[in-house]
């Protein structure tokens, strides 16, 4: 049977110990707050007609590679998959000044340290022929 | 005559071999020098900078144009921080190949090694508080990597970045940790550094230097004075002639003008090792592995004769010395190759 001064001590540790375990917690629950996640970005991109069908042009602000075809538009993301550098639009190509990464034109991965290939994004077009592009 | 706060901190003899410069290199000393001046400008540049986003590079530009004085303030601040680095490391290294890291310094060793992450994070936050498009992609590029680790990468990323993207509450934490939190530590660490370097019994030494002659505390004061202001000089010719690195602020560059894709100096050799393989495993763990390397070495290399201790190259610590020496050769030729990119 456990004597007073035991049971007072090992009290008294499980209530320190306790405490501070709730106040760990809270405090873990006080720094993870996460605002909700921004809505999807648009970008107005001007009329349809500025984008002939075959071509192929840099979207500076987004930053993404429009392409139109007979089957419409497609837009590839520039953003590198590896470490979000913007990447270079060269010779039918893409390459990341961050780390080498390099991408062909449909965005497929050729030579890394990336892992992964580009992000297609989707093109919308409102009712009075604008383009847009929406990263989400 | 009764010894100054200043005069008291120091021991009232030490042997003289110990307080040579060929010996110690006086790279410890000319840390706590640089770390002083850093600290000085440093509160100087909080009078004007403004840690938001769209203030942040305009008010770097009116201290180091408008503000008199404000460049050199600037300057010396930047100058006095990069170089703090160089010392640093010069001095762990001069700490290692002269076995000062065995016991009873094996717990100042391990705070010296903390106060080296300190300065690099210092560093790196104080490169992110100029929010101009230099620093962007080391930024982004940095806080992504933190997404990488497994498990609380993106927990630690939202810690870091105070969201989900950049934006002010990134550049308030940076700025917080920058002036306050890591310098709070630096200052209780190096403070710590300084009491422990008295404590183990001073500069290391072979068992031998207790015969040697002394020199007074007023002596090594009077040398130290010295190296003090030949330094001050130094640097101020130095800062006054280099200006460091100004950019235009990342609201005011449109995405093609944002092209720097440099990491800051000291991690460049992080950005060559990001070529070769795996974000997280070239980012992240191996150069926190190189860390624990240099952290364990008074734990593997511990054993050597007490004649040994305090000399340069010692036979009895070959591996500490070759393995130290290695890693610095890597990081330098790692460093060059990024830069020749």
């Amino acid at each position: 049977m456990i004597n007073r001064r035991d049971f007072l001590n090992l009290t008294t540790k499980a209530l320190l110990w306790l405490s501070g375990l709730l106040g760990l917690g809270g405090l873990a629950r006080y720094l993870s707050y996460q605002p909700p996640p921004p809505p999807p970005r648009r970008y107005e991109i001007g009329a349809a007609a500025q984008y002939p069908p075959g071509s192929r042009t840099v979207l500076a602000e987004v930053p993404a590679l429009l392409t139109r075809t007979d089957a419409g538009f497609q837009a590839l993301s520039m953003v590198c998959p590896h470490l979000g550098c913007t990447l270079e639009y060269k010779a039918e190509a893409f390459e990341c000044p961050c780390h080498g990464s390099r991408f062909d034109a449909q965005g497929r991965l050729v030579k890394g340290p990336a892992v992964e290939p580009l992000a297609a994004l989707t093109v919308e077009q409102l009712e009075d022929g604008t383009l847009v592009v929406i990263k989400s | 005559m009764r010894p100054s706060f200043f005069q008291h901190l120091h021991p009232p003899t030490i042997p003289a071999p110990q307080a040579r410069l060929r010996y110690t290199l006086g790279a410890g000393g000319l840390s706590l020098f640089l770390l002083l001046v850093v600290i000085l400008t440093g509160v100087l540049e909080m009078f004007y900078y403004i840690p938001t986003p769209e203030r942040a590079a305009l008010s770097i530009q009116e201290i180091s144009f408008l503000v008199p004085f404000g460049g050199l303030i600037r300057n010396l601040h930047f100058w006095s921080a990069q170089f703090l680095v160089v010392f640093s490391l010069l001095h762990l290294l001069r700490v290692i190949l002269t076995g000062a890291y065995a016991p009873p310094r094996r717990v100042n060793y391990l705070i010296g090694i903390s106060l080296l992450a300190l300065i690099l994070a210092l560093d790196f936050s104080g490169y992110v508080l100029r929010w101009d498009n230099g620093v962007y992609w080391a930024l982004v590029t940095g806080t992504n990597l933190i997404k990488t680790i497994p498990g609380a990468g993106p927990a630690l990323y939202s810690l870091a970045v105070g969201g989900n993207e950049l934006g002010a509450p990134t550049l308030v934490r940076f700025y917080a940790w920058h002036i306050f939190g890591l310098a709070l530590a630096m200052a209780v660490f190096g403070a710590w550094h300084i009491f422990r370097v008295r404590r183990d019994g001073g500069i290391a030494a072979p068992a031998a230097a207790r015969a040697a002659p002394r020199i007074s505390r007023g002596e090594l004061v009077r040398r130290e004075t010295l190296a003090l202001l030949a330094a001050a000089a130094l640097l101020a010719l130095i800062a006054a002639r280099v200006a460091p690195p100004i950019a235009p602020s990342i609201q005011d560059s449109p995405a093609a003008l944002l092209t720097e894709s440099r990491a800051p100096w000291f991690f460049l050799w992080v950005q060559h090792l990001l070529r070769l393989g795996d974000a997280f495993w070239m980012g992240v763990a191996l150069p926190l592995a190189a860390l624990g390397v240099l952290a364990a070495l008074p734990f593997v290399c511990a054993r050597q004769p007490s004649d040994q201790a305090g000399r340069w190259f010692a036979p009895g610590r070959r591996l500490a010395a070759l393995l130290a020496g290695g890693m610095v050769l890597c990081a330098l030729i790692l460093t060059v190759l990024e830069a020749l990119q």
